[in-house]
């Protein structure tokens, strides 16, 4: 009966994003009519379409958490594509890629499950991944996080964020504090010396989030706290460019035209974009540098307006309530914790930058999970799905288990 | 895990919080700020829509026309040369070299941006072209061409006279001004800065008119304030500095009431002194300094009670309205008619309605509490002051046989000038007439002299004698 009722609402939902997605690129098509816009027009909500209902038939997920993703990643897809059709493209395939790795760390959730996983080999991996950069990086943005191989530009902490989860989660279970706070420093220690401090941000909540939830011991939350004000300060301090967003975010209309130009020019963006917005297709965001990755919620708000923008933002905390619904349910410590952290990870993202767009707190150059432009940042989002629906798709396991066991006791009664 | 489902839950709520949180702040920071962001000069959008849209009228309190778009679809502004001069720096001019007129301030309204959909649905099934709403503002065009004409020619400065019972300006003027319909080369080079609006943005010592928030401080805090005798010998020695009186007057034995009358600079330093700087900054920023000025119609620049280095010298002059002071004119209206209007401080205002081609309004002016200043008390003691100041002290010359008019007058000296700042600010103690006003004269000579005659033509013009 209720697995019913949600059926049809989640086909109702399903539905309903493919009509918006196919009127949104109809109607980029009939601006600009193309084969490439056409084939998109189609393509995306297809695309949407098979990984909303076919992909649970593989494996059991939960529906509500997919359907959210995979419209925040069409979505993404959408407003790349209106901004430049190249972005967009590549997106759709970086959405497709997203989509095999969640299946990847579904079914990988699954099997560490059974064979204990094998730590040692994640952490140099992880380790080598996060090394890189200091040893053939570029410097973007003041960060220097990027790495070019093979002439793929990538962001190693992205990835290594999935491993970090997995890491910690494992760590926390067994209760060894030292090793998960020895890995932690040595994130950290990499991430301040690559000067990616947004990056440094999130592993630094979400770790002691984790380390609060195996433990609720308050003397690590002190100890964590004084780190991060100690940690504060000295980025303050050694870095300009800390300096520099910090003086913009207190007050970006001093220097609009220069320093501060992208965050009131962000600002301006929302408000042009009013309660229901310019209108896809209508709005001049553009006009903001780095409008397809730090500022793409702005750009949201401008087209789509103030209602659309709460729509998503509520979208991402349904997201993060459905996250801790599952580690709830979960059975064993390794599991809830993986499932929290991976949550508090995509929410603690989410609050960063929709906070740094709207100048609630200093912008920090992370990305909006699922929606901002980037091949590593997409990917690592999906992956962190997938990590929380393998735990969901473990859950779900079980209770099937519990209800075979309990009908053949019954039976044997 | 009971354990850990329990920390589970906690965090979970936490982090909603967080995330919640964003929406609380995005709503406050939007319905706040939003409007000022929307008129930015870096708002490259609505310059855009702007070429699609017909801006609506801009009309003062009694329907006379101040800006309007004629058929070529060109920005028009009123007839009279001297209106407009009178005027610009409110109303705003197409070029937007004012940056915060209504132009530009209210562009919301004047381009239509604030429709809603079945509104533009509307207009746009009908085929017309868009046009945007008419604003009435709160100026009264012959107080402002009456106080245009009695400012000095060749200076910089300010004049503001609003309504102290609601709040409505009815001048808002800077100087030297400019024709927007008429814009020269010599506007552009004026050192003087024809563009700058001085009302709202120029920030300076507001010299002795601050002794009006020292006296209240010390009605506060002195129990027998208004019985005590101070002492005036001609000069006050303090480490580091002597406080003197202009053309260096002894005053002996001195009352609070006599001392505001005469602007004796002794007793306002010792009376600093005695209240100290923590309670006199609390006063001070009871009339508003040190906020973030948030008001709905207007920008104005945050006046400032000065935080650092505060040495017994520095508290002194502040006590007499020098030192690292900054006020605005407009705001020292606020805190004249905050006097007036029984220590209750309007919300400065300048938008009174807002209709469409039809005749329907969509806003309408209603006033508005900014904060309560002092005590109804004190403010009738202050008052009381002030209106002694004008029949025998140095505001005399702003009196007006026959009707009540408090004020007072101050003379700041700013480093590297030649004369100083001129200021008057004062009202008409009457209910006919509910009229604050500020006159600030830059580089000109004493307030007394100079700004004070203004204020008392135009307080005779205002009530018709």
């Amino acid at each position: 009966m209720k697995s019913s009722e949600q059926n049809s609402s989640s086909r109702l939902l399903t539905v309903t994003i493919v009509v918006f997605l196919f009127s949104a690129f109809f109607l980029l098509t009939i601006k600009e009519f193309s084969i490439f816009s056409i084939s998109m027009t189609f393509f995306v909500p297809a695309i949407f379409f098979v990984s909303t209902v076919f992909l649970p038939r593989i494996f059991s997920a939960d529906r509500l958490m997919l359907s959210i993703v995979n419209f925040l990643c069409a979505l993404g897809v959408l407003i790349l594509y209106r901004m430049s059709p190249k972005q967009g493209l590549n997106q759709a395939i970086n959405y497709g890629i997203g989509l095999i790795a969640m299946l990847f760390f579904i079914y990988f959730v699954r099997l560490m499950q059974r064979k204990k996983p094998v730590i040692i080999l994640l952490i140099a991996v992880s380790a080598i991944l996060m090394v890189l950069p200091l040893i053939f990086g570029t410097e973007r943005n003041g960060a220097r996080a990027w790495v070019t191989l093979f002439g793929l530009g990538f962001q190693p902490s992205e990835l290594v964020k999935v491993l970090m989860l997995i890491i910690e989660a494992y760590f926390l279970s067994k209760r060894k504090i030292f090793s998960a706070a020895l890995y932690a420093g040595f994130c950290m220690l990499v991430l301040m010396l690559q000067k990616d401090l947004g990056t440094a941000l999130i592993y630094y909540g979400v770790i002691l989030v984790m380390v609060y939830v195996a433990t609720r011991n308050y003397l690590y939350m002190g100890l964590g706290f004084v780190g991060a004000v100690f940690g504060s300060v000295i980025g303050y301090k050694m870095f300009s460019h800390v300096k520099r967003r910090v003086a913009i975010w207190i007050n970006p209309w001093i220097d609009y035209e220069g320093a501060g130009y992208q965050i009131v020019q962000s600002l301006i963006a929302i408000v042009n974009g009013g309660v229901w917005g310019t209108g896809l297709g209508l709005g001049n965001s553009y006009v903001i540098p780095a409008h397809t990755t730090d500022f793409i919620f702005s750009i949201i708000i401008n087209e789509f307006g103030m209602i659309f923008g709460l729509c998503i933002l509520f979208m991402y905390i349904l997201l993060f309530l459905r996250g801790i619904n599952i580690a709830l349910r979960s059975n064993s410590r390794f599991n809830a914790i993986l499932a929290l952290g991976s949550s508090v990870l995509i929410a603690l993202q989410t609050f960063i930058i929709i906070g740094g767009n709207i100048k609630m707190i200093p912008l920090t150059g992370v990305t909006l999970p699922f929606i901002s432009y980037g091949g590593s940042s997409l990917l690592s989002s999906m992956c962190i799905m997938g990590i929380i629906q393998g735990v969901a798709s473990i859950n779900d396991t079980q209770v099937q288990e519990d209800k075979e066991l309990a009908q053949l006791q019954g039976d044997l009664l | 895990m009971k354990l850990i489902r329990q920390n589970i839950k906690r965090i979970a709520t936490v982090v909603s919080i967080v995330l919640l949180s964003l929406i609380v702040y995005g709503a406050y920071s939007i319905s706040t700020q939003g409007q000022r962001w929307f008129a930015s000069s870096s708002n490259k959008y609505m310059r855009k829509s702007k070429i699609n849209v017909t801006a609506g009228n801009i009309l003062d309190r009694n329907n006379i026309l101040l800006a309007a778009t004629n058929i070529d679809r060109k920005r028009v502004y009123s007839s009279d040369p001297e209106l407009r001069k009178a005027m610009v720096h409110t109303v705003g001019d197409d070029a937007n070299n004012t940056a915060y007129g209504a132009e530009a301030y209210m562009a919301n309204y004047l381009y239509g941006f604030d429709e809603s959909y079945p509104e533009r649905l509307v207009q746009a099934l009908k085929g017309s072209k868009r046009r945007g709403k008419d604003i009435k503002l709160s100026l009264n065009s012959s107080i402002s061409k009456k106080a245009y004409s009695l400012f000095p020619k060749d200076k910089s400065g300010a004049i503001v006279i609003m309504n102290y019972k609601t709040g409505e300006i009815l001048t808002l003027q800077s100087h030297p001004s400019f024709d927007p319909m008429n814009l020269t080369q010599s506007d552009k080079d004026n050192p003087l800065k024809p563009f700058w609006n001085r009302t709202t943005m120029w920030v300076s010592a507001p010299g002795s008119v601050f002794k009006i928030i020292t006296l209240a401080s010390a009605l506060k805090n002195i129990p027998d304030a208004q019985s005590r005798m101070f002492e005036c010998d001609g000069a006050l020695e303090l480490t580091h500095t002597t406080i003197t009186d202009a053309s260096n007057a002894i005053h002996n034995a001195i009352n609070l009431k006599k001392a505001l009358a005469v602007s004796c600079n002794i007793t306002f330093a010792q009376v600093a002194l005695e209240v100290g700087d923590t309670k006199l900054q609390k006063t001070a920023s009871d009339f508003g300094f040190g906020d973030h000025f948030l008001f709905s119609d207007l920008i104005v620049e945050d006046s400032a009670y000065p935080l650092n280095n505060r040495s017994e010298k520095e508290l002194a002059w502040t006590g007499t309205g020098q030192s690292s002071l900054k006020t605005t004119p407009l705001h020292m209206a606020m805190v004249a008619s905050a006097i007036a209007n029984k220590g209750i401080m309007m919300e400065p205002k300048i938008l009174l309605e807002v209709s469409n081609e039809f005749g329907k309004s969509s806003y309408f002016f209603k006033p508005k509490i900014y904060k309560k200043a002092i005590s109804k008390q004190d403010a009738e003691t202050i008052s009381l002051y002030m209106t002694e100041a004008v029949r025998n002290g140095t505001a005399s010359s702003a009196g007006v046989s026959g009707i009540k008019i408090a004020g007072k007058t101050g003379s700041s000296q700013i480093d590297g000038q030649a004369n100083a700042n001129a200021w008057f600010i004062g009202y008409i103690d009457d209910d006919r007439y509910p009229f604050a006003i500020c006159v600030a004269i830059e580089n000109a000579g004493s307030g007394g002299s100079v700004a004070a005659p203004i204020a008392g033509k135009l307080f005779k013009f205002m009530t018709g004698r």
